[in-house]
């Protein structure tokens, strides 16, 4: 198994990388290439250009200020998992970074990277959206951000256009009061979600006053979860989870079928991953006993 | 604006593998694994799944474990690599790899390269519980699961105590 020939370019700046990413409609850009090159491998993907962005510049700021986390395209998951800056900042970013893949992977793996890939069994799409995050892109046509909320279509298909590349996204400081995390259901630890949750629950007075959850791997795109963010308002520790099991239960309605899990199991985990991240969170913020 | 391709099908690779400087020009899609082991002739990294899956493939470069299937041999242009034959000085071994050996780590020996190069790669410090050993282990898949063995090795080796 080894990628069908292709053209190499390593681009010093982003209008060089944009100037070669339109001399081709089969060309890729290559980050990390943890998605990318075991794709090209299995020649499932064929570019005749790769536009290698690893020494562009700028694209290895990782920037952590008052707004919250600017992470560049460059730049790797276990760098920002290994930032206790960013760690303060964003707490849920090292947390759902621990779920992706495995340590060498994220030695290389950017988390732009996995936002452009958008495997609908990937945790950094969820999580972007659970976060409020916003995407930067850059093609011929010039600069334009993205609500991360907007920018999943489908699997392995997003808002990024033709020529088009993500230079940074953008995690806002985690409010006071809120709590991010991520739970999933994996056969193994590192491997793909069969079934995952990212949740950002804020509280006032010990109850859930409000909340994003997303689920990831139930259908082909990540997906907030309308019905059990209604159920779970309110919700306290110790409270009864049917509802809120329900509500989940019934935002898994596009669940797929495959040879990892039913459409059934996968709703019926969504149901229990829901439960536990919102309790997880209630007492991550000192207001619950646990899960 | 470019009419067309800026790049090109061959590639000028330097590096540093295992203290030695190798430098060779190489198809743009060659991997970093089949560089290490069909140009610089270093059979020690072994290729098992080919997708990042196993992890048989890590080697070290720039002190960070990486999958090398998963990397092409042109993104570590510049880059200082080790690989499993870097560990032994002489024929003596590591205090790992004595580890493997004592305890019985490895049946058939194919993954063993991979375990040895992501141990070689953290700071044990970070792993004081069993529960994260295995964790960090988890990236690398041993066909004849043979885990306890290796668990019980890196264990003696970093002195976690195992309940």
């Amino acid at each position: 198994m080894k990628p069908a020939p292709f053209d190499y370019y390593r681009p010093a700046t982003v209008e060089d990388a944009l100037a070669a990413l339109g001399t081709s409609e089969t060309a890729k850009v290559l980050a990390g290439g943890q998605s990318l090159i075991p794709a090209m491998n299995f020649r499932l993907s064929q570019p005749d250009l790769l536009v290698d962005i690893g020494g562009v510049e700028g694209f290895d700021r990782l920037d952590v200020g008052p707004s919250g986390v600017m992470i560049g395209a460059s730049v790797t998951q276990s760098r920002v998992m290994a930032s206790d800056e960013v760690a303060e900042a964003v707490p849920g970013l090292r947390q759902a970074l621990h779920h992706v893949a495995h340590l060498q992977i994220r030695n290389r793996g950017t988390v732009c990277g996995s936002i452009a890939h958008a495997d609908p069994a990937a945790e950094l799409p969820a999580l972007a959206i659970a976060c409020g995050a916003t995407l930067f892109l850059q093609g011929p046509a010039g600069e334009r951000t993205v609500d991360a909320g907007d920018f999943f279509l489908g699997p392995f298909w997003t808002d990024l256009g033709e020529g088009e590349i993500i230079t940074g996204v953008h995690f806002p400081s985690e409010p006071a009061d809120t709590v991010t995390l991520m739970d999933e259901l994996a056969w193994r630890s590192g491997d793909f979600a069969i079934t995952g949750v990212a949740a950002a629950v804020a509280t006032r007075d010990g109850c859930v006053s409000g909340a994003r959850l997303v689920s990831f791997g139930v259908s082909g795109v990540p997906s907030r979860m309308a019905a059990a963010e209604q159920a779970v308002l309110g919700f306290a520790p110790g409270d009864d989870s049917s509802a809120l099991y329900g509500a989940a239960y019934e935002d898994g309605g596009d669940a797929v079928d495959d040879i990892h899990a039913t459409a059934e199991y996968r709703r019926e985990a969504l149901g229990a991953l829901a439960v536990r991240s919102v309790r997880a969170a209630l007492a991550s913020n000192g207001n619950g006993t646990g899960v | 604006m470019m009419d067309t391709s800026p790049g090109s099908r061959e590639v000028d690779v330097a590096a540093t593998i295992n203290g030695m400087q190798v430098t060779h020009r190489v198809p743009a899609r060659l991997l970093l694994s089949d560089f290490i082991r069909d140009v610089v002739g270093l059979t020690g990294t072994h290729v098992g799944c080919e997708h990042g899956y196993c992890g048989a493939c890590t080697v070290i470069v720039d002190g960070d474990a990486i999958r090398s299937c998963s990397t092409l041999a042109v993104q570590a242009d510049g880059s200082t690599i080790r690989t499993v034959e870097d560990l032994a000085t002489d024929g003596d071994l590591t205090p790992m790899q004595q580890a493997f050996h004592e305890n019985h780590a490895m049946q058939c020996g194919f993954c063993t390269a991979g375990f040895l190069m992501t141990l070689e790669s953290v700071d044990p410090d970070d792993y004081r519980e069993p529960e994260q050993v295995v964790d960090l282990l988890s990236g690398n898949l041993c066909r004849c699961t043979g885990y306890q063995n290796i668990v019980n090795a890196v264990c003696s080796v970093w002195e976690v105590e195992r309940s």
